[in-house]
Order: structure tokens, then C-alpha cells, then sequence
């Protein structure tokens, strides 16, 4: 009984935080707007040769919850991929360890909390749902059941093993920041296509995929037969129907469903083996993989400040009155990568070489592309860094901080791209190839926007390392002409658009740090 | 050099003031900012680094308005604020230089100062060590020497103490005297040892309005044949505090030993030499018992 309450508390405690804050409102409006998209049919699941269910509660539900557990998945994880960090940062902490609390109940604790306030956003959705089958033109008979069944079965499951990934990966030294944020979006990505391949995910694809095609094929056998599976938003509308009349929920398809459930538990006591029980001496307080030792003050070098007399006085300060905007990019650069370790280094040299030597050009194209996604960890800091470090009011009560530190930084972090990407645009000058060159010199202006415009607004390092790699993934990757931003497509006409997308980046950037220090 | 406080006052959102009507005339020497938690130190401080912009009033530095002109404030200021960071990946000559170019120095004349700060603040010995494995005293120290990198006319320090041991302390109120010469420096902190040792003037600050600005002498001045000590029995000593203003105690063997704030001492009080705290305790009782009247 005394842990329940204890649980409870802790799980109260997180929830109202976190719900309080703005990214929780951001991120339920776009889970609102994605169920907006569905109840004007602008987005689609597609089975088979164009059909869709006809607007039933059964395909209602099912549609809105797999485009719920989805996007949850993913944007979720960013979501609540901080509450052990932030008992860090605020110290709590350390009075939570010095308390009888268990490292499994802690863990349980965390993923417990992470999942109220992801399925806080199902209920939303789950309520959306009903009003918009009593909206629906077309929607056939209401059954509460076939409705929710979907969001109980798929969406909660998935966002509770969300959830307790989300611990596991706060807890996993190697995974606690940006690095984390990166790999779980190809994790997230592999669990998708896990769905269209057999096998049974954390979504519920599967599941669907399974019964869709079933019933399909009994109204078009040869259409099932080329059957395939798409969520579609904005595209071309499936015209022909079929009765879908839900997923047979039998035993065994239960027993699946709740497995993920003993799978998320099992994630989150796995997690407490990682935990440090904030430890300062296991603390990783880095980001960037090197380990802090704890305070010092103990060590026979710990400096005391000794003594009641003052040496001397300083001596008097000569300013040369020059421009001293090249020191200070050039502190921007060590900023941003004192800390990496000979292998960051040494992988960005290879693909430096990559994009030079190889005569291969697909082969220096995807050289350019691994070698612009390796320093996202260093462009994520940008405009934000002040906010995590709490080094706001040391810079920004210096003279000229937003006309001269910004630029800097900005110059910094396209320095950053020019060199890490430099074997590419060296390779095209000597090619003459201007249109190619402008392309990439554009890439290497939009990425340090991208960063400095979304550190700036959200003051987190996490939304530009998120969406960064989605569109990583999406454009560049699979060399989809107007999304990639690199200029690795042939013959890209997005040149100008990403040119001019950098400047109102940068402008972004300027009026949003300029808002914030409150003067010119 | 002269920094002017003109009527400033600061809403945060709704009706919540911070500062109202906060006037003051600052030349050279050491100003101690008192005053209870909440009082609006951190909010005043914040507004003469520029950090903040006041709500109504101004702030003139010799003259210039600094809302409309922040940087002929900032180009001579030096700011320790009460929270700050460090980057923990940076060892404190790295840092330092980061925070030189931040405010416009040369490379050569910043190095020689970085250096020249480092033995100031003891912090020498270990320049090359990342920040993140440094002590609260020695990242205290790293903004204390950040705070001078520029040789600022105005230096504000913002509860600077806390996080110091009762020997740095010491070591930090003797660097604060000696830099009082030529500048204006603005000491805020709750503690009142601190300014007793530092300041030149004293301005009490309570709910957000100035109490009082006068010079510790004058302060404790108006303090006089107003402190008792009594002794009582420390079962007693709940009784009394209901009935008194009661500043410090310490217990003794023959009781408690209270030192009493009042016009009208208890029966069998011997009167006592005030000190700072007996003065600032008495001045702010009186005016909470304005507010409230």
C-alpha cells in the first residue's frame, strides 16, 4: 500500500510537470491535426490495388490509432526522453537516492510516468475518434468497442514499451544524449519495417496488415494477391471500398498485444541495472562521452583559496580596438568540439576522403551524406547551448553579444560543414561544376541554420537532433529531389529554396535571441 | 562614474512586482545590496546587467539612458550573477578565452590577463583541468575571475558567497575592498558579515522598494540604545519570541542568551554595542510593520 502511494506520488509529481509544459501542448496539437487529417480524409491506409475500409467504427478506430501509435512512437520518445535527466538537473534527485526507493522502482516509476503522459494523448485522440465518426458523412453504425478496441490494443501498448525505452535509454551511459536521439530513430524506423515484413511489432501493422489482406481477398482474390500496405497523407484517394469489420481479437492475438506489455516492464527493470541512483561518480555529466570526475575538492590539487591577502594589483587592460570576430569563431569551433574522441575524428577524415578520392560518384555522394549527419551532435548545440549550461546572463550581459557571439557561432557551424564536407565541394570546384557547387555550399549554410534557428526557439538540442534525422533519412538518404537539402541529387532545383531557407533561418535565430535578451 | 536608478520598477506576469519605484545614486565604492530572499535583489541586478529590461523607470550609466544604449554599459561591465554554468568540456584558460572574445579583447592582452585572474583566484595550479570536475567554490571562482576579464568600472556581483568556504570568503571580501578604488561595485547577498566587511553604503531592500540607503555608520547609528541582551531560560524562549524582536541567541549555562530589538527592554536586559545584522533586522521589522499598518 505504501508503495503504491509512493508510486503514485512520483508518477503524479512527473505527469504535472510535464504536461504543463509547452511541448506537451505542441505535441498533442499535432496529434490533433494528424486526427484532423484523417476525419477530412487526407490521410489514408491504402490496401491492395487503391481500396480503403469503408468508414465503419471498426476502420475509424484502427486508422486513428495506428496513425497514433506511430507518430507516438516516435515524436513520444523525444517527448519524455528527459525525466531521469531532469531529476538530475534539478537535484531532485539526489534526495530521491538518499531515500529507501528501490533502483526497479525508480525505473518502473519513470516509464510508469512517461506513459501517462503519452496516453494522456491517446485519450484525446480516443475522444476525437468519436466525434469524428459522428462527423464522418459517411460513417455506418457507431460501436463504441470496434472504435477504442484499436487505441487499447495497439495504441497503448506501443506507448507504454515507448515509454519504457525512453528510461532504458536515459539510464544507458552510450545512449543518454544526442547519440541516443539519432539511433532511436533508426530503431524506430527497423520496428516499422518489421510490421511490413511478417513480423509481429510494437504498433500493431502487423496485426492489421494480417487482417486487412484476409479480407480483402475475399472481396478481390487477384488484387490481394499484389497486395500492399501505406499510410498515404495527401495523396492520390482510394476509390474502391471493402468491408472491413475489425480484428478478430481471439485469444492468442490478446496474448500478443499484452506481451508487449511484459516486454515494456522487462525493458524498464532492465533499465535499472543502468541506473546510476545519481551517483556523482557515475554520473556521465558530459554529453559528449567524456567522463567527469566527480567534484575535486578533495584531491591534493584542489587549489584552495587560501589566505587572507590579495596579491597585487592586475594589471591595467589595453584594448587594441580591433574586430575580434575571428577569436571568437574560432572559441565557437573549439566549443563544439573539444571533447570528441580520436574516432569522431578519425571517421570524419575517412569520409572526408571518401568524397574526394573514390571514382565512384554514388560512392562520394553517400561519403557527402554520412559525413554531413556525422557532426549533428555539434550543430545541435548551437543557439541552445547557453540555455543547457545555464551561461546565459555571462553572455549575454557582454557588449555586442547578439551582433557578434550569433554571427559567430552561425560561422562556426558552416565552417563545420564546409570542412567536413569539403572533399565534395573541392572535388566540384575542380570540376567546375557551379551549379553542383552552389547546391552544396547552400547545404553547408542550411544545416547551421536549421540548428541555430531550432536550438534558439526550443532551447534543446533534442528537436533539431530529431527532426534532423527524419529529414536526414527522408531527403538525403533517399535522395528524394526536393527534400534533400545536401544537393547530392542530380541536377537538385532546390538550390534557391534551401539558399534563401538558411537566411530566414538565421533571421529566425536573430529575432528569437534578440527577443530573448530583451535589448537591441 | 555614476550609475543612476530612476523610479524602476519590474512587473512580471499579472500583477506581480518584483520592484516598484526603486530609486538610487551610485558613485565609486562598494554598494551592499541587502535584503531577504525575494526582496527583488536578483531582479534589480538583473536589470543593471542589462540582462532585463524594467518594466517602468531607467537606468542612466554617466548619463546614457541603458535601455536605449546597452552596450555603453555592457562594454564596462563585469557580471557575476547568483546561477550561472560553465561549459564542462572547457578547462578554465579555455573558458576565460572564450569569454574574452565574447566581450571583444584581444587575444594578447586577455592572455595576460587570464593568467594574471588565475593566480588572483588560485586557480592557476589546475587551468588545465576540464571546468565539469571542478568544486562549487572553484566554479565560483572562474566567475569571479570572468567577472574582471574586462576591468568593468561597474562590477556586480550577485550573491558571490554562496558556495564558498568560510576561508574564501574571507579571501573574496579582502579582493572586493581592493578593487573598490576606482569602481563602482554592487555587492547583493542576504548575508550581512559580507557587507559589514565590504561595503561603503548599504541599501535595505524589502518587497521589491528600497528601506533604506545610508552608510553602515549611519545605519547602526540609528540603532543605538535599541539592542539588549537578556538572558532567559531556554524553555522561556518561545514566549519571548512571541514578544520581541529577537536577533541572535546562543546558549550558555546559565540559559539563553537573546539579544533583544526594541525601544522598551525586558526586565533585567543589559543594553549592548548594535552590530550590522541587529541594524538590518530592526530596520526591516520596521517596515514590515509599515506594510502591514
Amino acid at each position: 500500500m505504501k508503495a503504491a502511494r509512493i508510486l503514485y506520488q512520483m508518477l503524479r509529481a512527473d505527469f504535472l510537470e510535464r504536461v504543463r509544459r509547452y511541448s506537451f501542448l505542441v505535441t498533442l496539437a499535432a496529434a490533433l491535426y494528424l486526427a484532423y487529417g484523417v476525419a477530412t480524409e487526407k490521410v489514408w491506409i491504402v490496401v491492395g490495388d487503391g481500396y480503403r475500409g469503408v468508414y465503419n467504427s471498426a476502420w475509424i478506430g484502427v486508422l486513428m490509432s495506428i496513425c497514433c501509435s506511430t507518430f507516438l512512437s516516435l515524436a513520444g520518445f523525444y517527448i519524455v526522453k528527459n525525466s531521469v535527466q531532469r531529476d538530475s538537473d534539478t537535484r531532485v534527485g539526489q534526495i530521491l537516492a538518499a531515500t529507501p526507493m528501490r533502483k526497479d522502482f525508480y525505473t518502473l516509476a519513470k516509464t510508469l510516468s512517461n506513459f501517462a503522459v503519452l496516453a494522456c494523448m491517446v485519450g484525446v485522440l480516443m475522444l476525437a475518434a468519436v466525434g469524428m465518426q459522428r462527423l464522418q458523412p459517411s460513417a455506418s453504425a457507431f460501436s463504441l468497442w470496434d472504435l477504442w478496441a484499436p487505441f487499447l490494443l495497439f495504441a497503448l501498448p506501443s506507448t507504454l514499451l515507448t515509454a519504457s525505452v525512453a528510461v532504458l535509454f536515459e539510464t544507458l551511459p552510450g545512449l543518454r544524449g544526442g547519440v541516443g536521439n539519432v539511433v532511436y530513430f533508426f530503431a524506430w524506423t527497423a520496428s516499422l519495417a518489421m510490421g511490413v515484413s511478417g513480423i509481429d511489432d510494437p504498433t500493431g501493422l502487423q496485426l492489421l496488415y494480417r487482417s486487412t489482406h484476409d479480407a480483402l481477398k475475399a472481396v478481390d482474390p487477384g488484387g490481394a494477391d499484389n497486395f500492399h500496405f501505406s499510410l498515404t497523407i495527401g495523396g492520390e484517394r482510394a476509390v474502391r471500398t471493402f468491408q472491413w469489420d475489425g480484428i478478430e481479437w481471439t485469444g492468442k492475438v490478446l496474448l500478443m498485444r499484452l506481451a508487449w506489455i511484459a516486454v515494456a516492464v522487462g525493458i524498464s527493470l532492465l533499465a535499472s541495472l543502468f541506473f546510476h541512483r545519481f551517483d556523482p561518480a557515475r554520473v556521465w555529466r558530459k554529453e559528449r562521452g567524456l567522463k567527469v570526475a566527480p567534484a575535486m575538492e578533495s584531491e591534493p590539487g584542489a587549489a584552495p583559496w587560501g589566505g587572507a591577502s590579495v596579491p597585487g594589483p592586475l594589471s591595467p587592460l589595453v584594448r587594441s580596438g580591433g574586430s575580434q570576430f575571428w577569436p571568437l569563431v574560432q572559441s565557437e569551433l573549439r566549443l563544439m568540439l573539444k571533447g570528441r574522441r580520436w574516432w569522431w575524428y578519425a571517421v570524419a577524415i575517412g569520409l572526408l576522403g571518401g568524397q574526394f578520392v573514390p571514382p565512384d560518384a554514388s560512392v562520394r555522394s553517400w561519403c557527402l551524406i554520412f559525413a554531413w549527419m556525422w557532426p549533428v551532435l555539434a550543430w545541435s548545440q548551437m543557439g541552445c547551448r547557453e540555455e543547457r549550461y545555464s551561461t546565459g546572463a555571462l553572455l549575454f550581459s557582454c557588449e555586442r553579444s547578439l551582433t557578434r557571439q550569433l554571427p559567430a557561432l552561425w560561422t562556426a557551424g558552416v565552417l563545420l560543414a564546409v570542412v567536413t564536407g569539403g572533399g565534395m565541394g573541392i572535388r566540384l570546384l575542380l570540376a567546375a561544376d557551379w551549379h553542383s557547387f552552389a547546391a552544396w555550399l547552400a547545404g553547408a549554410c542550411f544545416i547551421p541554420s536549421f540548428a541555430l534557428a531550432l536550438g534558439a526557439w526550443t532551447g534543446s538540442s533534442k528537436t533539431f537532433e530529431a527532426i534532423y534525422t527524419v529529414w536526414w533519412y527522408i531527403g538525403p538518404a533517399h535522395q528524394i529531389p526536393g527534400m534533400d537539402f545536401m544537393g547530392t541529387t542530380p541536377a537538385s532545383s532546390t538550390l534557391g529554396i534551401y539558399a534563401l531557407g538558411a537566411a530566414l533561418l538565421v533571421s529566425a535565430a536573430y529575432w528569437r535571441r534578440r527577443q530573448r535578451l530583451g535589448y537591441a | 562614474m555614476q550609475l543612476a536608478i530612476e523610479n524602476v520598477s519590474k512587473r512580471y506576469s499579472g500583477d506581480k512586482w518584483a520592484l516598484r519605484n526603486f530609486s538610487l545614486q551610485l558613485k565609486p565604492g562598494v554598494l551592499g545590496l541587502l535584503g531577504p530572499n525575494g526582496a527583488g535583489k536578483t531582479t534589480l541586478m538583473s536589470i543593471l546587467a542589462t540582462i532585463t529590461r524594467a518594466t517602468d523607470g531607467r537606468v542612466l550609466w554617466d548619463g546614457t539612458d541603458v535601455a536605449s544604449r546597452p552596450d555603453a554599459l555592457r562594454t564596462t561591465l563585469g557580471y557575476l550573477p547568483q546561477d550561472f554554468g560553465v561549459y564542462p568540456n572547457l578547462n578554465a584558460v579555455e573558458f576565460l578565452e572564450y569569454l574574452a572574445a565574447v566581450k571583444g579583447l584581444d587575444a594578447a592582452s586577455s592572455r595576460q590577463r587570464i593568467d594574471e585572474l588565475l593566480n588572483l583566484v588560485n586557480l592557476a595550479d589546475v587551468r588545465k583541468r576540464p571546468l565539469g570536475g571542478y568544486s562549487g567554490g572553484m566554479k565560483q571562482r572562474v566567475g569571479i575571475a570572468q567577472a574582471l576579464l574586462n576591468d568593468p568600472r561597474l562590477l556586480i556581483v550577485d550573491e558571490p558567497t554562496a558556495g564558498l568556504d568560510p576561508e574564501e570568503r574571507v579571501r573574496f571580501r579582502n579582493l572586493l575592498s581592493e578593487l573598490s578604488g576606482e569602481r563602482i561595485v554592487i555587492l547583493s547577498t542576504h548575508i550581512v558579515s559580507d557587507v559589514e566587511a565590504t561595503a561603503t553604503d548599504i541599501a535595505l531592500i524589502s518587497q521589491g522598494t528600497l528601506v533604506e540607503h545610508a552608510t553602515p555608520e549611519e545605519l547602526l547609528r540609528r540603532v543605538e540604545g535599541k539592542v539588549w541582551e537578556w538572558v532567559v531560560p531556554s524553555t522561556e524562549l518561545n514566549a519571548a519570541r512571541q514578544k520581541y524582536l529577537i536577533g541572535n541567541t546562543a546558549r550558555r549555562g546559565d540559559g539563553v542568551h537573546v539579544r533583544v530589538l526594541g525601544n522598551t527592554p525586558p526586565v533585567g536586559a543589559q543594553p549592548v554595542t548594535p552590530n550590522l545584522e541587529d541594524a538590518y533586522l530592526f530596520r526591516l521589522s520596521q517596515h514590515r510593520a509599515g506594510a502591514t499598518t
